[in-house]
């Protein structure tokens, strides 16, 4: 089958009356799920399979990915709305989304975010279909030592991020790489900083300590300062005003087409990577946005293009993600490793047979991604108003609300009261971290990079020696990691001169 | 006025939403049946069965366990509940299946090979005894394949067995069941195979050997069908003393072991891996469960585990069943823990990963 037919075929599949129902009700669950605190992608996907087995191929693809793939649009709202993440990826999303609402501009974020993560996918989507002729190539590029390259590389973004106070971003990242470090060791079997306790054997959960430095501490400085969680603001927004600023959302994600064109390729490109998740790729992408704004000041008090280049880069991961499992049957991600097992129910094949002979399905994918998401994004726009109106309660009400939510969705991800204990642990770390101005988002970056900047560094000793490094590609990726640094240490200095 | 009326839609479109989903959830619920029930029976009738899964949503356990619990209602007349508890390699869920009410309301399946050799080994957190767990039957035992890809040339175990360099074999972490397969695999046959552990999971192994970066690795025979089929990779040793039917061109490991120097202390060593194999996984209540409670039980997973839909299902999925009963179950249990004291300290040593 050729790429055109394919393409053809998959889109009239895909808004086929038998298909697009499933589409719509995957879409709509998603949402449902990505407002839940806690619950993930994953999840969804999950919760999809039992009714897969007496599908057809084509409604069960539309059916678990159109769930998959609106998660973060729904997550992106109670991030920007209530400071509470709906998943990992959404965590970038709070270092401007929380601010602009505090500025009475919730319905504008949530407009713009719920545009970039359609734009993102679309993209993203985009991308798979492009890279279709060249799919295993590509794939194949990323071993050990690349993986281990890139993953510093995303690391240093960290200089950009903290570039206000280097010292204490440095402090906050070293003590993301050292909770990352948290768990029985892979390579030696050996147990590290657990303290005796079983439940730290696998490690720190990325949910609760996400729910905790964000939504958790949050709810604290909400308590201890009273008020609102739209501060400022005595009144909420009447609806008319809600709608005007998702509109006016709209608009500045449409017009801010390049950055999302850049932070989208930059979550295309680090979904291909498998292991790395979509919880970096959105904070590499916001570290992007702020490197070449204009008003770089502004970034973590509220500027649109900090929400626009996270939201989009965390959906264009997916098309990124797919291509790895679409290539060779190998999942990069959880959620792409229950897509796989779904295929398999479904009667499909991936690898070189299904890229030569249907093609057709890998445009419902890309399809379902995109629709799925614009679906998403109507949907989520009817979300928006009644969560607004919420946002408007005082503290001594929403606190013990959103605090049970919150410690609910932590609860949920492993069935573990530890993990409710490891939220309000980081609940009162993130709050005195706020407070004390050491950045949480270089923290996160720690620990969500942490994992894959050791393990694979071990794998690639083992498998290219000491040396790997000085391979042509290592090699090329670590000259633009040095160059990218020493860029920004001299920016630091030179402002430094400046204003010193 | 118009902002009632807005809210009024809103509430109307969750409202559509959430039957939607209800309506979807809905469709798994068990059958009625009128005639009356006695004992047993008429205990777990409409009652909540909470179903233990040691592992995250979307892995091997849990498809297992969502495909079956459906035909578990309709043989139980109870509710069926899936419960997600991932960690500590499967022992978390394990001690909390041994540690429940003992009234036949939490049942569980768990990871038999490995939950016996963390015993052995004296894992820490390995709180349960394996043994005394009550069985109500295996759901399947894997066939452990080793492969390699396609691309690197080799083309029988021999190949591997008997190469001057060192071959690179991928294996997850130290323990996991991949190395102690490939560390078994290098003792019993007394070679000299390079085991790359570290890897996040078998499909980042997988990439590995697609690129070259190692040539084989250890995995269950189910969830390497799938690459061996397209021509990717081909099986060059199987576990099991005969060849399964659907694998017949690759030796098993007890034919090979018949070429070892050493035969004697090969067939030891390949008697009990492949006794552990046999644990696979089972399905268990917590020791002290009535006996009538465990027999009924038992009697519904035999029926669930013989439903013609449910083999049909499971066959499309690529999950096989392999179903030994609740008493064999036992006996093979107490099989894999009474292990020669030589033989054991071994498995203990590749388990910790000190060989």
């Amino acid at each position: 089958m050729g790429i055109i037919e394919g393409l053809t075929s998959g889109f009239l599949q895909a808004i086929s009356l038998e298909v697009f129902p499933y589409l719509f009700v995957g879409a709509a669950f998603g949402l449902v799920i990505g407002v839940i605190p806690g619950l993930s992608g994953h999840f969804a996907m999950a919760m999809v399979i039992p009714f897969l087995y007496t599908m057809e191929p084509a409604a069960g693809i539309a059916f678990l990915l159109g769930a998959h793939s609106t998660v973060a649009q729904g997550g992106g709202l109670t991030a920007i709305l209530f400071s509470t993440p709906g998943t990992g990826q959404n965590a970038a999303t709070l270092l401007d989304g929380p601010p602009m609402r505090n500025m009475g501009l919730g319905g504008m974020a949530a407009g713009a975010a719920l545009t970039a993560c359609f734009l993102g996918a679309t993209f993203g989507a985009l991308v798979l279909a492009l890279l279709l002729p060249v799919l295993q190539q590509v794939v194949l590029f990323f071993g050990p030592p690349e993986i281990f390259v890139l993953a510093f590389l995303a690391l240093t973004f960290v200089a950009v991020l903290g570039k206000e106070d280097l010292t204490r971003s440095l402090i906050a990242a070293l003590t993301g790489l050292l909770l990352a470090m948290i768990g029985l060791d892979n390579v030696t079997n050996q147990e590290r900083f657990t303290f005796g306790l079983l439940e730290l054997r696998d490690g720190l959960e990325l949910v609760p300590v996400i729910l905790g430095l964000f939504a958790v501490a949050e709810m604290f400085e909400l308590w201890v300062k009273g008020g609102s969680l739209t501060g400022s603001q005595s009144s909420p927004m009447s609806a008319r005003e809600t709608q005007t600023q998702i509109f006016r959302g709209v608009v500045e994600a449409v017009k801010h087409w390049w950055l999302i064109m850049r932070c989208s390729t930059i979550g295309a490109a680090m979904g291909l990577i498998p292991g790395l998740g979509s919880a970096p790729a959105a904070f590499v992408a916001y570290g992007h946005a702020k490197q070449t704004s204009k008003s770089k000041e502004t970034f973590g008090k509220g500027n649109i293009e900090g929400v626009i280049g996270s939201e989009s880069a965390n959906d264009a991961v997916e098309g990124g993600a797919l291509a790895s499992t679409i290539a060779f049957g190998v999942p990069g991600s959880s959620s792409m490793a229950i897509l796989l097992g779904a295929l398999f129910i479904l009667g499909q094949e991936t690898g070189p047979n299904m890229l030569t002979y249907h093609v057709d399905v890998v445009f419902i994918m890309i399809f379902t991604i995109i629709i799925g998401n614009f679906l998403g994004m109507l949907g989520g726009v009817f979300l928006v108003n009644p969560l607004t109106r919420a946002t408007g309660l005082r503290g001594s009400l929403l606190v013990p609300v959103l605090i049970a939510i919150v410690f609910t969705g932590a609860f949920a991800v492993q069935r573990s009261w530890f993990d409710i204990g490891i939220a309000l642990f980081f609940g009162v770390f993130g709050y005195w971290m706020k407070e004390l101005g050491y950045s949480r988002a270089a923290l996160l970056i720690g620990f969500v990079l942490g994992f894959a900047v050791e393990k694979n560094l071990y794998l690639a000793i083992q498998l290219s020696g000491p040396f790997f490094i000085f391979d042509p590609i290592p090699l090329t990726l670590a000259v633009i990691t040095v160059v990218f640094l020493a860029y920004n240490i001299w920016g630091i200095i030179r402002d430094r001169r400046r204003n010193g | 006025m118009r902002k009632n009326r807005l809210a009024a839609r809103t509430s109307c479109l969750s409202l559509i939403l959430m039957s939607a989903l209800c309506g979807l959830t809905a469709c798994g619920s068990a059958d009625d049946s009128t005639e009356s029930k006695t004992g047993a029976a008429a205990f777990f009738d409409g009652r909540n069965i909470r179903w233990i899964i040691p592992y995250s949503p979307g892995g091997g356990y849990d498809e297992y366990g969502r495909l079956i619990a459906p035909f578990l209602e309709k043989y139980t007349g109870a509710r069926v509940d899936i419960y997600n508890m991932p960690g500590a390699g499967g022992m978390r869920g394990a001690n909390e299946l041994f540690g429940s009410p003992k009234n036949g309301l939490t049942i569980g399946i768990i990871n038999g090979s490995a939950m016996v050799t963390n015993e052995l080994a004296g894992m820490r957190g390995a709180d349960y005894k394996i043994a005394e767990f009550e069985f109500l039957g295996r759901v399947v035992a894997d066939k452990r394949v080793l492969v390699v890809s396609t691309e690197s040339g080799i083309g029988s175990f021999e190949e591997i067995w008997k190469s001057e360099d060192r071959v690179k074999i991928g294996a997850t972490g130290l323990g996991g069941s991949t190395y102690v397969d490939a560390v078994i695999a290098n003792e019993a046959f007394e070679m000299d195979v390079d085991i790359i552990h570290g890897f996040d999971s078998s499909s980042v192994v997988r990439q590995a050997m697609l690129r070259g970066n190692i040539v084989g690795t250890w995995g269950s025979w189910g969830s390497a069908a799938d690459n061996v089929g397209a021509g990717r990779d081909i099986v060059v040793l199987q576990s099991g003393k005969e060849r399964a039917s659907d694998l017949a061109d690759a030796p098993t490991v007890f034919e090979m072991g018949e070429k070892t120097a050493d035969p004697e202390r090969t067939m030891a060593i390949l008697n009990a891996w492949e006794s552990l194999h046999a644990v696979g996984r089972p399905m268990a209540v917590p020791p002290g469960t009535p006996p009538e409670r465990v027999q009924f039980l038992r009697d519904a997973l035999y029926k669930a585990l013989h439903d013609p839909k449910l083999l049909a299902t499971a066959e499309k999925s690529g999950r096989t069943i392999v179903y030994a009963s609740g008493e064999e179950m036992q006996q093979i249990v107490s099989d894999a823990t009474v292990l020669p004291d030589e033989i054991r300290q071994l498995f203990v040593r590749a388990i910790k990963g000190e060989l």
